[in-house]
């Protein structure tokens, strides 16, 4: 699933991807191409893409490749999913602990592009962070572990 | 108690209050004994609730953490033997092996996989979507990223697409100098009527060699009706 999406293989590219992705929301799926849950999103994300494609960007970044990326973003479970718009970090609260990112799979296509919509309407009206509309029974549960604590 | 009295008087003569009210509001010293003693007790009731309710929240979250496990094992446990019994094609013993290989704690479900291999696909069709929920508990773990000499998007350290400095080329923020210009007709064109021919042209489209716009059909079949 993963040739069908454009990738990012390093931090030149992810920062130009940043910079340059204008009125659209920029969509990196950090994570690995052949990991199991990584399969499943990136199976929805090819999918809906094409759909999604005036409102939302879609790339793959592999972990491995950018490791400044990996630690500036805490990202400790992939695959890890982070929104921008216009180069501003979107946040939206899905109801996990983390809401700078969305971490492991969606359930359903039309979660996604649920989410797409709620972001690039929130962005649109100069949000910073936004709602997720998606059933919290959907987000995969993880344990967000602290450092230090 | 006797600077309770002193205050109120103190109090009364800086208000200039009615004295009859004053034998009133003095609180006398029994049932301030009485206040403190309540006041303890509640607090300690308080605090042996909150102990509690906070034990309790503890022992509800080993308790899910403990059944979404024993659910993931379950599920893997069912691929496992649907996997298994797809590889062993031969015999009977050995199909009835298979499923023995990996005995899990759940027994009940062992004793259908050795039945029949017909059932069992549309079986573990059904399960996945139940445990799509519990196999996102085995999210890849790709360590702490532990650096704890520079901050991360938690504590609001600088974002890496806007450290990079040494780049070079273009250091100015912002649209070119063309890009403005296109822009400033882009805003011209939106005054345009929108119903005029060709305001849906798609500009970016890329175009082979071959292509050709279309004038009124000069080298097409048809009837004179279809050129529109």
């Amino acid at each position: 699933m993963s040739f069908l999406l454009p990738k990012l293989t390093c931090k030149r590219e992810v920062d130009q991807a940043i910079k340059s992705v204008a009125e659209k929301v920029l969509v990196l799926r950090f994570g690995r191409d052949n990991d199991a849950v990584c399969l499943q999103l990136d199976d929805i994300l090819a999918k809906t893409s094409h759909d999604l494609s005036k409102m939302a960007v879609i790339y793959l970044v592999d972990v491995d490749n950018v490791p400044v990326y990996t630690q500036y973003f805490d990202i400790s479970y992939i695959p890890s999913t982070v929104f921008f718009f216009n180069g501003q970090h979107m946040k939206v609260d899905y109801g996990s602990p983390d809401h700078t990112k969305f971490v492991g799979s969606f359930k359903t296509k039309q979660d996604f592009i649920d989410l797409i919509e709620v972001i690039y309407r929130g962005a649109m009206r100069g949000k910073l962070i936004v709602r997720s509309p998606i059933d919290p029974n959907n987000i995969p549960k993880y344990d967000l572990l602290y450092q230090g604590i | 108690r006797p600077e309770h009295r002193r205050e109120t008087a103190r109090f009364w003569r800086e208000n200039r209050a009615e004295a009859a009210l004053r034998e009133r509001c003095l609180v006398p010293a029994e049932e301030y004994e009485r206040f403190v003693q309540a006041l303890e007790r509640a607090l300690a009731e308080h605090q042996r609730r909150e102990e509690e309710r906070i034990l309790q929240m503890a022992a509800d979250i080993r308790e899910a953490e403990r059944r979404q496990r024993e659910t993931v094992q379950a599920a893997l446990q069912k691929y496992c033997s649907f996997f298994l019994n797809r590889t062993q094609l031969h015999t009977e013993p050995e199909l009835c092996a298979g499923p023995s290989v990996c005995r899990p704690p759940a027994g009940p479900e062992r004793d259908s996989p050795c039945t029949a291999e017909q059932p069992s696909p549309s079986r573990v069709q059904t399960g996945p979507d139940l445990a799509w929920m519990e196999s996102g508990n085995v999210l890849t773990f790709i360590g702490h990223q532990e650096r704890e000499g520079e901050g991360n998007v938690h504590t609001g350290a600088k974002p890496p697409w806007l450290t990079e400095e040494e780049d070079g080329s273009k250091q100015q923020i912002g649209p070119s100098y063309e890009d403005f210009l296109k822009h400033k007709e882009k805003q011209k064109l939106k005054k345009l009527p929108m119903e005029r021919v060709g305001a849906n042209f798609d500009h970016t489209s890329q175009t082979n060699d071959s292509w050709l716009p279309s004038f009124g059909r000069v080298w097409n079949h048809g009837r004179r009706w279809q050129s529109r």
